[in-house]
This record gives structure tokens, C-alpha cells and sequence, in this order.
């Protein structure tokens, strides 16, 4: 039975699960079984070639590189969802309650997230970044709340979008002769009928999350050394592709593994929710 | 009609940048700590730190800075750096030779960008489902999911340090000929090219698909025109609108994006600027960069907006 139901689902929703479960099961378990620990230097002679000691090489440090790949999952992956389930959270329910109230409120909110989505997203980090001060400079909340800043806009747009589409619906209409309050209609009539929207929006997005954790990372923005977060171990490492390619390589193999899984995943569940409510309607 | 939706979104795009300048106003200047003890030291006198203020306009309220800042960037007057105050730099002069290499950098990616994205994409479409279409789909997924700095860094271990085909590092600002501007430019462009095509080559293709299998198309086949034209002169066109939107997208995308490639080959260009004065908390440097990046991404957007509605022919009419 269980697998006539996983023959239904599309491919790439089975493929992109099995990935993403191969990585989490990497990122849970591999401080029981990484051969060494990913902050231990001198465990073999700086940038040495990948041998059976050291699966990927080490790097200047001699730090081994593969221990720090597989520990570097579970950082990669916490950074990636939570920042992006922040974004999607308040995005999501700001852009339900600006569709549902409209008028003036709506349109300065949506004036200024326009203002938000017309800075590139990466100056728009930067931007976050310099304000936040030296301080804060690679701390865990400062990188969630630069990440949150810069989808929420954009997931609040589209959350909009379905909240207008709803609004003119009989249980809204309902609801509001009931007398609830607006915040109760968001959460209760309307959050749990964009939920859908709202999800494959969030897989887009944590898509592409690593990718510009990664990035910051790499401008020395993101995580602060020596966390075995990819990106940032690509920066460290950059110079040693002369004499050995696999500490670099090693490193954005996982990055962009992670990203394939994330997309094949929301790709197959985009189209199963699709498939689904046409199913329903249908 | 259409005049009016075009003058309206250019309306809207004005007062999105005015927004825009604003916040970038408002997250420079709240830098924390006191500027003048910073950039002048620890042994600056009392004086010299009022001095400073002064100069900087520090002691006036907010708003007021703001609307000098913003009458001075509209005359192309910046102020003056933060950082290395015995040089009395202007930001403008930091900025230009920048805004120059940026320029060729992002004309040449687009240059290379839009061929590259019609070649492939026809390919694809023509050889739907078979192998050609097959090997694109992959290197598609596969750079799609690579980010800018790692698909630099693949291109100049291939290019530079496996074949010594071109340099590791850019040196454009010391490029005099032409062939020393390409030879400093194509790893940056190359690299921007890639991360823009993954998107379009998809969507052209797809549309391409669509088109093809059209009456009209059959029937070029079976007037017995060669499959380049039928593909040049009659599917590209009609198949091209929403690949023009996405192009015109890209070109915005271009203008962030130099952030992270520029940096990957040392390029002296704005993002570099900007990545370093960011470093440095220099700012009317970090504001002058951030407010000109934006309004030129800015007037990408609403240049899709424009082409989208312009293409449309549904809006065409009156």
C-alpha cells in the first residue's frame, strides 16, 4: 500500500526526499562517526592530498577536510530552514493581514516592501550587516534576521496575492459578520487556505537560502571561523586549488547537493499540492 | 492606455527609489558608536572631533542630512570617504573609475549572456527529449544549484590553472588595450553568464516547445523552409516575450550579482567597493554604492515591466 502511494507522487518529490534525507541523516549523526573534529588542527601536513587518512585532504590549518564537511551539515541545514521559516512566518502572515484589511495600511505596506525588493538582495545584506556594527558581526541571529529581512518582502507579496484572491470567499465574509477580529480570520481562515502557497514558497526559498548563507559567508559576512560552514570553507580554501582541488571542491559538491534536493524536492511538491487540489476540485 | 500604464509605473518606480534612498539613509547612519572618535583616533582632541562633526554635519537632526545627502548624490556629489581623513577623498572619485569596469563587466556578461541563451534553448526545443535536450537539463540543474563563487572558482581552476588560458586574478584597473580588457573581464562575465542563462534557457525552451508545435510552424516545415529559419524567423519571435521579461530580470539580477563575482577575481568594481567599505563602516561610501545599485536595479525592473506590457498585445490596443 505504501508503495502505490509513493508511485503516485512525482519523481522528483521522491528523489529530492531521498537527497534531503541523506543529508539530514548526515547532519545528525555525523559527530558519532567524523574522524576527527572540525575545529582539531595539525591532524595531518597542511594541504595534503586526499589519502585514506584524510578522505577529501586537509587544509591550511590541517584541519581534515572531510570530518569538516560532514559536520558542517547540521549548521548548513539549521541556518537554512530556520532563517527561511522566520522569513516565511512573518512574511506569510503580514501579507495575509495586508490583504485582508487593504485600504491605506495595505498600501504603505506594500510602498515599503516594494522599497525592500528594490535593493539587491545581497546590498541589502550588507546594508543590514554594516548597521548591525562589529559586535554583532557573525552571530547565528544577526544572519537569521538579515535572511528574514531580505525574503520576507517577497513572501509577503505573494501571501497578499492569495489573501485578496480569498477575501471576496463566503467564509471570509462569514466570519467577519461573526464579529472575529482580523487576526483571528488571518490565522484561522485564511492561513490555513494559503498554507499550500505558502509552502512551496518556503521551499523556493530555503532552496536558495544556502546559496546566499554561502555567499555572505564568503564575502566574510556570514558565519564566523573556524564553524565548518561550506561557504565559508570555499573562502578559506580557495588558494589551495592550485595543489589540492578536492578541499574546494569538496565543500561546494555539498553545497550544491543540498541545493538540488531542496529544488527537486519543492519542484515534486509544487506539483503534488497542484495535483491534489486539482484532484479535490476536479 | 498604454502610455498611461508605462507613465504610472515610472511613477511608481521614482517613488520606490525615493523610498529606497531613505532606508539606505536611515541603516548607514545608524552605525553604531561615535564616528569622530573613530575615525580620527583615540588621541583626537576635543576640538578636532567637534571639527569633525561639524564638517559631517553630524550635529544637525536626521531628516535635515538626509535631504542635503540626497540634493548632493542627485548632483553626483557624495561626500567625502570616512576612511583615510588626511586624504580629504570624495567618494564620487572612488567611485567612478569603479562604475567603469563594472559597466564593461556587465555589458560584456549580457553580450555574452543572450546568444548563449538563444543558441541552447534552440537546440533544446529541436531536440526535445533526446540527448542534446538531455545534457542541457542537467548542466542546467547542476549550475542552478551552484552559486556564483564556486562556478568562479571551477572556471579559473579549468581556465587558469589547469590550461593557463587566462589570469587567476582580474587586473582591469591596469588594462589598457583591448585585449587586456578581455583578457582581465572574460572569467567574471563567463561566470555571470552561467548563473543568468540556467533560468532563461529553461523558460526560452519550454516557450520555444510551445510554439513549435503550432499550425503555422508545421506548416513552414512542410513549405520545406530549412529548420534554422523556421526556428530564426518564425518560432523565436513569437516564442521570445516571456524570455525577453526574464532577460530584462536578469539584467537586475547582473547588478547584485557583481557583488559576489567580483570579489572571486579581485575585480576593482562597485561590488568590491561596496564589500570593502563595508568592512571599513565607511558610510557615505557603503550609502553612495548601495543608492546607485539600486537605482540602476531599479530601472531594470521597471524596464522588464515596460517590455512585458509593451509585448503584451493584449494591452496593445487604443
Amino acid at each position: 500500500m505504501v508503495i502505490s502511494w509513493l508511485r503516485r507522487l512525482p519523481p522528483t518529490l521522491i528523489i529530492g526526499m531521498m537527497i534531503l534525507a541523506f543529508y539530514l541523516t548526515v547532519a545528525i549523526t555525523a559527530r558519532y562517526w567524523a574522524p576527527y573534529t572540525h575545529n582539531k588542527i595539525g591532524v595531518g601536513i597542511p594541504f595534503s592530498k586526499p589519502s585514506n587518512d584524510h578522505y577529501f585532504g586537509t587544509d591550511q590549518l590541517g584541519r581534515d577536510v572531510f570530518s569538516r564537511v560532514v559536520l558542517g551539515a547540521d549548521d548548513v541545514l539549521i541556518l537554512a530552514i530556520s532563517s527561511t521559516l522566520v522569513a516565511t512566518v512573518i512574511g506569510g502572515l503580514v501579507g495575509l493581514l495586508s490583504g485582508l484589511v487593504g485600504g491605506w495600511f495595505d498600501q504603505l505596506l506594500m510602498r515599503a516592501f516594494d522599497a525592500l525588493i528594490g535593493i539587491p538582495f545581497l546590498v541589502l545584506a550588507l546594508l543590514i550587516i554594516a548597521a548591525a556594527g562589529s559586535e554583532l558581526s557573525g552571530d547565528t541571529r544577526l544572519l537569521i534576521m538579515v535572511v528574514a529581512v531580505v525574503y520576507a518582502p517577497r513572501t509577503a507579496r505573494i501571501a497578499r496575492a492569495v489573501a485578496i484572491d480569498l477575501v471576496t470567499r463566503d467564509f471570509v465574509t462569514v466570519a467577519r459578520a461573526r464579529g472575529e477580529s482580523v487576526f483571528s480570520i488571518v490565522w484561522r481562515e485564511l492561513t490555513p487556505n494559503a498554507i499550500g502557497a505558502l509552502l512551496v514558497e518556503f521551499g523556493v526559498r530555503a532552496g536558495y537560502a544556502p546559496i546566499f548563507i554561502g555567499s555572505l559567508s564568503f564575502l566574510g559576512f556570514g558565519v564566523r571561523p573556524p564553524t565548518p560552514e561550506w561557504g565559508l570553507m570555499i573562502a578559506e580554501n580557495r588558494a589551495a586549488i592550485f595543489v589540492v582541488p578536492m578541499v574546494v571542491f569538496a565543500p561546494a559538491g555539498a553545497l550544491a547537493g543540498l541545493v538540488i534536493g531542496l529544488n527537486l524536492f519543492t519542484d515534486g511538491l509544487a506539483r503534488w499540492i497542484g495535483r491534489s487540489q486539482g484532484a479535490a476540485s476536479g | 492606455m498604454i502610455i498611461r500604464l508605462i507613465l504610472s509605473r515610472m511613477v511608481l518606480a521614482v517613488l520606490t527609489l525615493l523610498a529606497v534612498s531613505v532606508f539606505i539613509f536611515w541603516t548607514a547612519e545608524i552605525l553604531p558608536g561615535d564616528i569622530a572618535a573613530r575615525v580620527l583616533g583615540r588621541e583626537a582632541t576635543e576640538e578636532s572631533k567637534q571639527a569633525f562633526r561639524d564638517r559631517l554635519r553630524l550635529d544637525r537632526p536626521l531628516h535635515e542630512r538626509y535631504w542635503l545627502w540626497l540634493k548632493g548624490a542627485v548632483q553626483g556629489d557624495f561626500g567625502v570617504s570616512l576612511v583615510d581623513q588626511s586624504q580629504e577623498r570624495q567618494v564620487a572619485d572612488s567611485i567612478k573609475p569603479r562604475l567603469k569596469n563594472t559597466a564593461i563587466l556587465g555589458v560584456y556578461a549580457f553580450a555574452l549572456y543572450v546568444p548563449v541563451t538563444i543558441f541552447l534553448a534552440s537546440i533544446s526545443a529541436l531536440y526535445r527529449d533526446r540527448l542534446p535536450d538531455g545534457v542541457i537539463s542537467l548542466v542546467n540543474l547542476v549550475g542552478l544549484a551552484m552559486p556564483e563563487f564556486v562556478i568562479g572558482t571551477v572556471l579559473i581552476y579549468g581556465f587558469a590553472v589547469k590550461w593557463s588560458l587566462l589570469p587567476v586574478l582580474s587586473q582591469i584597473q591596469r588594462a589598457e588595450t583591448l585585449k587586456e580588457i578581455l583578457n582581465s573581464t572574460t572569467l567574471p562575465a563567463v561566470t555571470l553568464t552561467i548563473v543568468m542563462s540556467v533560468y532563461s534557457i529553461r523558460l526560452l525552451r519550454d516557450s520555444l516547445i510551445e510554439v513549435l508545435e503550432s499550425e503555422y510552424i508545421r506548416m513552414a516545415i512542410l513549405k520545406g523552409l530549412p529548420r534554422y529559419r523556421v526556428i530564426l524567423f518564425h518560432a523565436l519571435p513569437n516564442a521570445a516575450a516571456p524570455a525577453l521579461n526574464t532577460m530584462a530580470l536578469n539584467l537586475a539580477y547582473l547588478i547584485g550579482g557583481v557583488v559576489v563575482v567580483e570579489q572571486v577575481f579581485a575585480f576593482q568594481g562597485l561590488g568590491s567597493l561596496l564589500v570593502q567599505s563595508v568592512f571599513v563602516r565607511d558610510a557615505p561610501t557603503i550609502e553612495a554604492v548601495a543608492l546607485l545599485v539600486s537605482t540602476v536595479y531599479i530601472a531594470a525592473n521597471l524596464f522588464a515591466d515596460v517590455m512585458s506590457i509593451v509585448l503584451n498585445p493584449r494591452l496593445r490596443t487604443g
